[in-house]
């Protein structure tokens, strides 16, 4: 699982690498960090670190192990990879069909955002509309690949996916 | 040589011109000892000059003195070893190509074609044939022209696996879709691609993309050991591409291409959405394709789909690789 977390630790000499060495010592694999000097609280700094871990098992030991050493976890949240696709419609469908067809796709799937735009120019009666989903694994792009191109199909729609 | 027409005349003058390399490598000459164009052809044991035979069917739109009805009887009255097979393609039957390479491989010869339409429709078929016979049967022209992709799966890539290979195939619709990036409509584009003689008078094949799609089913059947035929592809063309939803993808820093995709599961020629930059963004007439394979990860390629020479480099390629095996055996 991949974790993010924000920890506060002394301003003192070492102290950055003891916060992290933990991490190796869960057999963790640390993915990004970020030292905040600016942000300082009761003399403690911000260090802002992404991470690997296996399972909660050894999130719960990490916790304990910086809990002995004194650093403080302020916040810690999972980090999900998402899968983004983007797909372009042309036809005749308005604003409030995509809308529609938004809302159908969260059902079939978990859509963690999407985002629409619309060709300035509307010379034709043809619209095209360009949508930016995210959604957390690639079986689930997948099935929204299969409901686009069903529900465009049914509509006489053109539909363009990204690769 | 069956057909003797834009890449049949190529590979004639390919063959003058690396009759040297020929004779060094192998120490002797590769004979040409028949050639056929549609109604007439020319035959001699002791082989014919290639640049003659061009020359004449330039100056006499006929290859040969001699005319024929059926391409099977003329293949029996001559001795050979090896068929070119270069002549029309048709998707529909296989035509006279399917004729041709079928005898060919049931009298143990070995075969070269770039000819889609024997090897859309009938794939399986033709390399049982040839397994069954022990001819060789090569095909490198027939997807991508000069850009050697079977080639490099079956031999360079051969110990990888394969996940996907997505490509973009044909010329002609890469071609229109980058001027349309240009700001032209897709008729203007279209009508230049005819003009520039990238299109035909009938454009069907290209836009529709039943041509990406021939080359579609070889690459499935030859690279991912797949048995499907031209009717198995989901295909969508790009004639409902308008100039709106270019400048929309331009917008979102992308651009449209018509892409092939084949996977142990996929089978599709359709425009996408390719972000500029992307290997398979390329702009112009040429063939690009992307190979994803396992340990490899992804190898990226682009060459000159279509030409004279260039398909004929691709028959070379075909024929020296024969030869090499020969040798060896
Ligand atoms: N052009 C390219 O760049 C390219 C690239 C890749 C693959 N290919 C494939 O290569 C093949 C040849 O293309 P091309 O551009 O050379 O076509 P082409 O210029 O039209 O030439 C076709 C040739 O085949 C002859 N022919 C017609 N019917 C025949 C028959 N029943 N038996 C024997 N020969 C026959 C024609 O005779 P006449 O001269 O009497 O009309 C002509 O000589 C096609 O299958 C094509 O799809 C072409």
């Amino acid at each position: 699982m991949l974790v993010n977390a924000e920890l506060y630790v002394k301003d003192l000499p070492g102290q950055l690498v003891d916060s992290l060495t933990p991490i190796s010592m869960v057999d963790g694999n640390i993915t990004a960090v970020v030292h905040d000097r600016e942000q300082i609280v009761n003399q403690r700094i911000c260090v802002n670190v992404t991470f690997e871990v296996a399972d909660n098992k050894g999130l719960d030991r990490l916790k304990a192990i910086w809990k002995s050493k004194d650093v403080m976890i302020a916040r810690m949240g999972s980090v999900y990879e998402t899968h983004t696709m983007e797909y372009m419609l042309i036809g005749k469908f308005s604003a409030a069909n995509v809308e529609k067809l938004l809302e159908e796709a969260s059902n079939v799937v978990s859509l963690e955002s999407s985002d629409v735009s619309y060709s300035s120019k509307n010379a034709t009666s043809t619209r095209t509309a360009m949508i930016t989903a995210e959604v957390l694994t690639p079986e689930d792009l997948e099935k929204l690949d299969r409901f686009f191109r069903s529900a465009c199909r049914e509509s006489g729609i053109v539909y363009i996916r990204g690769l | 040589m069956a057909g003797f027409g834009t890449v049949g005349q190529g590979f004639a003058e390919v063959l003058a011109l690396r009759k040297d390399f020929i004779k060094e490598r192998y120490g002797e000459d590769a004979r040409l000892v028949c050639v056929m164009d549609s109604s007439t052809y020319a035959a001699d044991p002791d082989g014919l000059d290639p640049l003659e035979l061009v020359a004449r069917k330039k100056s006499t739109g006929k290859v040969g003195d001699v005319r024929y009805q059926d391409s099977v009887e003329v293949m029996k009255s001559v001795e050979f070893d090896l068929l070119v097979e270069v002549s029309p393609t048709d998707v529909k039957t296989g035509g006279a190509g399917l004729k041709s390479i079928t005898f060919a491989l049931e009298s143990k010869k070995d075969v070269i074609t770039v000819n889609k339409g024997p090897l859309a429709l009938k794939f399986g078929e033709l390399v049982s044939l040839a397994r069954k016979n022990r001819c060789k049967f090569r095909f490198e022209g027939s997807v991508g022209g000069a850009m050697p992709i079977i080639n490099l799966c079956h031999e360079n890539l051969v110990g990888e696996k394969i996940a996907s290979i997505r490509g973009i195939f044909n010329g002609t619709c890469n071609y229109i879709l980058s001027k349309m990036d240009n700001g032209q409509t897709f008729e203007q584009a279209l009508k230049e691609a005819q003009q520039m003689g990238y299109a035909e008078t009938d454009p069907t094949n290209d836009i529709e993309g039943y041509d990406s799609a021939c080359k579609a089913v070889i690459l499935a059947n030859s690279v991912f050991g797949r048995d499907v035929t031209f009717s198995d592809v989901e295909i969508t063309g790009i004639s409902s591409i308008t100039s709106e939803a270019i400048a929309l993808a331009a917008a979102n820093n992308m651009v449209i291409r018509l892409i092939g995709e084949v996977s142990p599961t996929k089978l599709e020629v359709s425009p996408r959405l390719i972000p500029k930059g992307h290997p398979l963004s390329i702009a112009g007439t040429l063939n690009a394709a992307q190979i994803v394979s396992d340990l490899a990860g992804p190898i990226s390629i682009s060459g000159r789909g279509a030409g004279r020479k260039e398909t004929a480099s691709a028959i070379l390629s075909d024929l020296i690789a024969i030869m090499d095996d020969r040798k060896r055996t």
